[in-house]
């Protein structure tokens, strides 16, 4: 067994049954080997480009919680590559990136297709590997698996030289990787948890994107029930609470819910769990919770007080501690029922709102449609974004019951990754709803996947919110700059519906708010993929919003829009 | 405490003990310049497949930021601080790494 095959190998004994990757020179004994890959039983998911093969392992991986695979070969290859491993690092996703390298002797010559793809990506990753002897490679491949999802997840790049993947290697049993088992919060610990609850009078739940990576997801509902704690969630932490969780206030910071900013502004002891406390959440630190003690729960030790101190941090398995504090709070609930009714009262008057308008003839609304999708779709429906302002309306507007539902780049924020994020999705679920909704900016990036679609017939819904510009942009331009336009003029798109039926995908077009309801049913009904594209209006822009260098308390709506002259406007594409 | 709070910059020294793999020191220094430290004076043992490093540091920011985020590298097998004030010496013992 040469070592490609030895890859595939390893594979097969960790049940991971598809991957993405794009073939080329230096990795070629491994496509080789795939091609016994009935016996092997791995699918090999060509992608049209090798970014969208690291965003379909990543949509893939947050989707199912399981290892996300990607390959490619040398050079471009490679290179091509990063944005979607930086993506997952960004966000904890759990990913093996396999690629191939020039053989050996070449290393270090400026050798065709090669690049130093280990020193170009020791920032985003978890840790990677330059194989430099094929007898090593066994013991990596099943450290770098563990690695990629244990502890903090996030992706392991495995660079290998092409003589290398043709070696042979001794036939043996693969060496079994250490034990990485997360340490557990301690008795006393738990008590100064439950101690500093009970003397909170204004208590609130912060939760994150560790939820869901932690397998926590259950132990957290649990938890939220029987501490009846009102509570917030992150852009990663949506759907942590359920649907039907009556205590949760949203999302908060930059485009959350004036209400759920109110509750952290009032706090006096903020519980953070699986969060990292990232500047788009808490806004300016001085002004985050400025009356509260802070308790921070987080299985990556290095989060604990790297941006603001905690009263109490705690290092551990969030799981167990969060049912070990529910065990505890199912005995002797908090005394909190004022603040509750008080969060009620904000939620109630400053959750999230969509404007309604009851002309059936009126231009549709970006939150108005995503709330109609959402009253539309299965609860089991996993929704795909992009990123810009309808990144922002379904983390609105959408209601998810569960966060592995809601696929968004968070931390890197990265156009294109909606399309092959939802690829990866359907392969994980085939048995689910999948939906991207995406921008006309944001869809440009990664279009050639419509043929990975096609290919596979995947039925992933595509949604277009089309507004003929970089709509976050334009808001932050007209906001903050001015109303000074620059380069986000998009009027001169291709024609999507063509577009898309050149990839033999059908399409539906709708542009008037009685449209809405028709079109969302068309396309859930329909036995495969099809694109709806929904026309917006231009202007409409994602509020709340806090202002650069402000704090969340001092968040803008409609009612402080600037008066928007079109004088101010450029003309970009004028010629 | 935020990075920005703290004015004046600390001399500091770091004992790291990891394995002697492909790019680790590069992956050491990257992580010591991205949290924001310069590093001063850098000395490197090779011993039995693994590094013993010393480096001498500056910046204004918490060093035990950096041990964690040090720590935190796959193939660090140890890190411990020490940091020098006008007035105080205060030192950090190693602590293991963990995934």
């Amino acid at each position: 067994m040469n070592a490609a095959q030895h890859i595939l190998d390893a594979f097969k004994r960790h049940q991971i049954d598809t991957v993405f990757g794009y073939p080329g020179g230096c990795i070629m004994p491994l496509y080789d080997a795939l091609v016994a890959h009935d016996q092997v039983g791995v699918e090999h998911v060509l992608c049209r480009h090798e970014q969208a093969c690291a965003l379909a392992a990543d949509g893939y991986a947050r989707a199912s919680g399981k290892l996300g695979v990607c390959i490619a070969t040398s050079g471009p290859g490679a290179t091509n590559l990063i944005t979607g491993v930086a993506n997952a690092h960004r966000d904890s996703v759990p990913m093996l990136v396999i690629t191939g390298q020039v053989p050996s002797p070449l290393i270090g010559t400026d050798a065709f297709q090669e690049t130093d793809i280990l020193g170009m990506t020791l920032g985003i990753v978890k840790h990677s590997y330059l194989i430099e002897d094929a007898e090593s490679l066994p013991g990596i491949m099943e450290e770098a698996m563990q690695l990629a999802q244990s502890g903090r997840p996030g992706p392991v790049w495995i660079d290998i030289p092409k003589d290398i993947l043709l070696t042979d290697i001794a036939d043996r049993q693969a060496p079994e990787a250490p034990a990485m088992d997360a340490e557990s919060a301690d008795a006393g610990t738990l008590q100064q948890i439950l101690d500093m609850l009970r003397q909170a009078r204004q208590p609130l739940l912060y939760s994150g994107g560790g939820i869901s990576l932690a397998g926590a997801e259950n132990a957290f509902r649990r938890f939220a029930s029987a501490s009846a704690l009102p509570n917030v969630v992150t852009l990663k932490g949506i759907g942590n609470p359920g649907r039907d969780n009556p205590d949760q206030l949203g999302m908060l910071g930059l485009h959350g819910s004036r209400a759920a900013n109110l509750a952290v502004d009032a706090c006096d002891l903020l519980l953070v769990v699986g969060a990292r406390l990232d500047d788009r959440a808490t806004g300016v630190l001085d002004g985050f919770a400025p009356n509260a003690r802070l308790i921070h729960i987080d299985t990556d030790a290095a989060e604990l007080g790297k941006l603001k101190p905690a009263d109490l941090a705690v290092r551990g398995d969030i799981a167990p501690i969060l049912d070990a504090l529910a065990d505890a709070l199912d005995d002797q609930p908090l005394a909190i029922d004022d603040w509750r009714r008080r969060c009620s009262d904000w939620r109630k008057t400053h959750g999230f709102q969509a404007a309604t308008n009851d002309d059936p003839h009126a231009p549709i609304s970006g939150p108005g449609f995503i709330r109609q999708l959402s009253a539309l779709t299965p609860r089991e429906t996993i929704v795909a974004c992009d990123v810009g302002q309808h990144q922002m309306w379904v983390a609105q507007h959408f209601q998810f019951d569960h966060p592995r539902s809601h696929l968004s780049s968070g931390g890197l924020g990265t156009m294109g990754f909606g399309l092959p994020a939802a690829i990866g999705a359907q392969f994980a679920c085939p048995d689910r709803p999948v939906i991207n909704v995406t921008g006309d900016g944001s869809f440009m990036m990664n279009a050639q996947e419509l043929a990975t679609i096609r290919r596979h017939n995947l039925p992933i819904k595509l949604v277009i919110l089309d507004n003929q510009c970089l709509g976050m942009v334009r808001q932050q331009q007209e906001l903050f700059y001015g109303n000074r336009e620059s380069q986000i003029n998009l009027d001169d798109n291709p024609d999507f519906l063509a577009l898309a039926r050149a990839f033999d995908i059908p399409t539906l077009a709708i542009e008037r708010s009685d449209q809405i309801r028709r079109g969302i049913q068309t396309i859930l009904a329909y036995d495969g993929p099809m694109l709806l594209h929904v026309a917006i209006d231009r202007s409409e822009n994602v509020w709340p919003i806090v202002k650069p260098g402000a704090s969340n308390r001092e968040m803008l709506d409609e009612s402080q829009r600037p008066n928007r002259t079109p004088s101010t406007r450029n003309k970009e594409n004028a010629a | 405490m935020t990075p920005s709070t703290r004015a004046h910059s600390t001399t500091h020294s770091i004992r790291c003990r990891m394995q002697a793999e492909p790019a680790a020191l590069e992956r050491l220094c990257q992580v010591t310049r991205i949290r924001g430290f310069r590093i001063e004076q850098m000395q490197v043992h090779s011993d039995d497949g693994y590094l013993a490093i010393d480096m001498a540091l500056s910046g204004s920011r918490a060093i035990d930021m950096l041990q964690a985020q040090i720590a935190k590298l796959h193939s660090v097998e140890s890190v411990s601080t020490q940091s020098y004030t006008a007035s105080a010496t205060s030192t950090t013992e190693g602590i293991r790494r963990s995934a």
